[in-house]
C-alpha cells in the first residue's frame, strides 16, 4: 500500500472518530438511536478511494471507538463491527455490481439498512433472546435508519461533488 | 374455598368463551355461598346451628352433595364421613394448632354420618345430635367442578378444563384432537422439575388426589396433615396419597379422601368395589395402581 | 453544489429504494402488533400463593389482600402496575408499569409477575395432588 493511501485512511479514519465522538456527546431522545454520521466518511471513501480504503477506515473507526469509549471486546464492539463491516461491504458489492445505479444516497440507505438489520440480528442471539422485542423494533429502526441514511447520503454526495469540483478547479 | 380457581374452554368463539368461563365462576361462587363452613350464611352453617333442633329445608345442591356423601360413607365404612366439622374445627392448619388429646377423645363420638338424615321428599337435612357439624370440606370441590362444567356445557362449550386446586374436570378434547394431559403431583417433589411424577390422559372425567403434603405442620416431632381419620381424630397414616378417576367430580373428591384415609389394604378394595380408576402411594412408598390404569399412566419416573 | 441541486441529481433508483423502505418501515409498525405473539398473562401471588391468573390484554383494576392490607393492582394496555399498597416505602407502586418481569411487596407479601401463558409443549394441561 501506498503511502498516499495510508495518509488517506488514517485521516479519513480520524475524521470518522471525531465526527463518532461528538455526535454520541450529542443529546438524543432515545439513546442508541444515532444519525451515524461516521458513515458520510465510510461512503466518501468508498466512492473517491475504492472499497479497501473504506474496509480499512471502517475497522479503524470501530476499533479505536470501542477502545476510547472503553467498550473493547464487549457486545457493544460486536455490534458495533458487525454492522459496520456488513454494512461497508454491502454498499461495497452494490458500488462493484452496479456503479451507477445509486448515488451517494441510495448507497448510504442501502448501508444503513444492512447495518441496523445485522445489529438487530446479533443483539438478538448476544442479548435479548425475545423475537418479539426484535420484531416489534424493527420496523421503527429501518424507518428511522432509511430516513437518516438518506440524509447521510445527501451529505456525502454532496461533499464529493464539492470535492470534485475543487480537484477540477485546481486542475485547471 | 381459598384456593386457585382456573377455566379453560376450547371454542371458536371469544366472546363465547369469554361468557361460558364467567357464568362457571359464578356458578363456582355460588355454591360456596352455600356450602361454606366457615361462612356464617351458608346453608351448611345452618344445618349446623340446627343440630339436635330440627331439619333445614336447602337447596337442591345442598341436598343432593349431601346425599353423595352419605353414599361415599357407607362405600367407604364411615372413613369419609362430612360429620368431622367438630374435629376439623380444633385444628387450625394456618396457624398450627392442634387439640390435645382429651378434646379429640371428647368429640369423636359427634361423628357418625349415620346421624345425618335426609329427606328428599321434603328437601331437608337433619343433624341428629346436639354438637355435630358437617364440614364438606372434602366434597366440595368435586362438586363445585361438576357442576362449573355443566354449566359450561349449557353455553354450548363442547371441550375445557375446570380445575378447583387440584381436583380437576375435563371435557371433550383438546383443539389438536388429543385427550387432556393431566400431572399427577409427586409428594416428595422438593422443586418445581421434580413436581410431576405422572400423567394420564382423559376426557369426559374428573380426577382428584388427596396427599399428606398439601396442607400440614410439624408439631412436637409429629406431623399433623389435613386427612383426619374420623374414627381416630388424627391425621390418617397409611398412603402419601391417592389419586381416583370416576366420571363425577364429587365421587373422585371425596373417594380420594376416604380412600387415603381408609389406607393401603381396604383402600385398594374400594376401587375394586366401585370400578374407579386410580393410584395410591402408601407410607412406606410403593405405587398401587387400579388394573384398567396399568398402560395408560405415564410415569416420569420409575414407581417403587 | 447546493444540497437541492444534489437532491435532483438522486438517481431513479434511489427514490426508489428510499420509498420503498419507508413504506415498508410504515406499514410494518402499524402491522407488527397484530403479529406479535400475544398472549400473556399476569400472576399475582399473595404469601407465595397463586391468587389469581389474568390475562394481560384485559384492562381492569383489582385489589388483593394481604397480611398488612390491600394492594391494587391495575392492568391496562397490557401493562401492570401497583397503584397502591399499605407498605411504608411504596417501592412497589414507584416501580410503575411493567410490561415483563415483576413487581414485589414485600410487606404486604404480594408478587405480580408477567409471563409467558405457553409453558413447555409437553407439559401437562393441568396438575392433581
Amino acid at each position: 500500500m501506498q503511502l498516499r493511501d495510508k495518509y488517506r485512511i488514517a485521516l479519513l479514519s480520524a475524521f470518522a472518530i471525531g465526527i463518532h465522538g461528538i455526535e454520541s456527546l450529542l443529546p438524543s431522545p432515545i439513546p442508541w438511536m444515532r444519525l451515524g454520521l461516521a458513515n458520510v466518511i465510510t461512503v466518501i471513501a468508498l466512492l473517491l478511494y475504492g472499497f479497501r480504503t473504506a474496509m480499512l477506515v471502517t475497522l479503524v473507526r470501530v476499533i479505536i471507538s470501542s477502545l476510547l469509549t472503553g467498550t473493547f471486546p464487549g457486545p457493544a464492539f460486536i455490534l458495533s463491527l458487525g454492522g459496520g463491516v456488513l454494512s461497508t461491504m454491502s454498499m461495497g458489492v452494490i458500488v462493484l455490481l452496479a456503479p451507477r445505479l445509486f448515488s451517494a444516497v441510495g448507497l448510504s440507505i442501502i448501508g444503513a439498512f444492512m447495518h441496523n438489520m445485522t445489529q438487530l440480528i446479533l443483539a438478538y442471539f448476544l442479548i435479548i433472546q425475545r423475537i418479539e422485542a426484535v420484531l416489534l423494533i424493527a420496523p421503527v429502526i429501518t424507518l428511522a435508519g432509511t430516513l437518516t441514511g438518506a440524509l447521510n447520503g445527501l451529505v456525502s454526495e454532496t461533499v464529493i461533488r464539492n470535492l470534485k469540483k475543487d480537484i477540477i478547479e485546481k486542475n485547471n | 374455598m381459598d384456593t386457585l380457581v382456573t377455566i379453560t374452554v376450547v371454542s371458536a368463539s371469544e366472546s363465547k368463551a369469554d361468557k361460558s368461563i364467567d357464568d362457571a365462576f359464578a356458578a363456582i361462587e355460588k355454591l360456596e355461598k352455600l356450602l361454606n363452613f366457615y361462612f356464617a350464611e351458608s346453608e351448611i352453617s345452618l344445618i349446623n346451628r340446627n343440630a339436635g333442633l330440627s331439619g333445614v329445608k336447602v337447596s337442591s345442591d345442598v341436598l343432593r352433595l349431601i346425599d353423595k356423601a352419605l353414599y361415599v360413607s357407607e362405600k367407604t365404612q364411615g372413613s369419609f364421613d362430612v360429620t368431622i366439622g367438630p374435629l376439623t374445627s380444633m385444628y387450625n392448619f394456618h396457624k398450627h394448632i392442634r387439640p390435645d388429646d382429651g378434646k379429640i377423645r371428647e368429640k369423636l363420638s359427634l361423628i357418625n354420618y349415620r346421624d345425618l338424615l335426609t329427606d328428599n321428599a321434603k328437601s331437608t337435612v337433619y343433624l341428629k345430635r346436639k354438637g355435630m357439624l358437617i364440614d364438606p370440606g372434602g366434597i366440595t370441590k368435586g362438586y363445585a367442578a361438576d357442576r362449573a362444567v355443566e354449566t359450561l356445557k349449557k353455553q354450548g362449550i363442547h371441550a375445557g378444563i375446570v380445575a378447583i386446586a387440584g381436583d380437576i374436570k375435563v371435557f371433550g378434547l383438546k383443539p389438536d384432537g388429543k385427550p387432556w394431559k393431566i400431572g399427577i403431583r409427586n409428594p416428595d417433589a422438593k422443586d418445581d422439575k421434580d413436581d410431576v411424577m405422572a400423567t394420564v390422559e382423559l376426557t369426559d372425567m374428573a380426577i382428584s388426589t388427596s396427599g399428606d403434603y398439601e396442607r400440614y405442620f410439624i408439631s412436637n416431632g409429629e406431623k399433623f396433615h389435613h386427612l383426619l381419620d374420623p374414627k381416630t381424630g388424627y391425621p390418617a397414616g397409611g398412603c402419601r396419597s391417592v389419586t381416583v378417576i370416576a366420571k363425577e367430580g364429587v365421587f373422585a373428591d371425596a373417594f380420594a379422601t376416604g380412600i387415603f384415609i381408609l389406607g393401603p389394604e381396604k383402600g385398594m378394595t374400594v376401587f375394586n368395589e366401585t370400578g374407579f380408576s386410580g393410584m395410591m402411594i402408601d407410607s412406606r412408598g410403593t405405587t398401587h395402581i387400579t388394573p384398567d390404569l396399568r398402560g395408560k399412566i405415564e410415569f416420569q419416573k420409575n414407581p417403587s | 453544489m447546493s444540497f437541492r441541486k444534489i437532491l435532483l441529481k438522486t438517481t431513479g433508483a434511489d427514490r426508489i429504494l428510499f420509498l420503498l423502505l419507508l413504506s415498508v418501515s410504515l406499514a410494518g409498525i402499524f402491522f407488527i402488533k397484530d403479529i406479535i405473539p400475544q398472549s400473556r398473562s399476569v400472576l399475582v401471588e399473595v404469601n407465595g400463593k397463586p391468587v389469581y391468573i389474568l390475562p394481560i390484554d384485559k384492562n381492569r383494576t383489582l385489589s388483593v389482600e394481604g397480611p398488612a392490607g390491600n394492594t391494587i393492582i391495575e392492568i391496562k394496555d397490557r401493562k401492570v402496575r401497583i397503584t397502591d399498597s399499605p407498605c411504608i416505602n411504596k417501592l412497589c407502586v414507584k416501580q410503575g408499569w411493567i410490561t415483563g418481569g415483576s413487581i414485589v411487596c414485600l410487606p404486604n407479601r404480594v408478587v405480580v409477575t408477567v409471563g409467558d401463558k405457553d409453558r413447555q409443549k409437553d407439559g401437562p394441561d393441568a396438575i392433581t395432588g
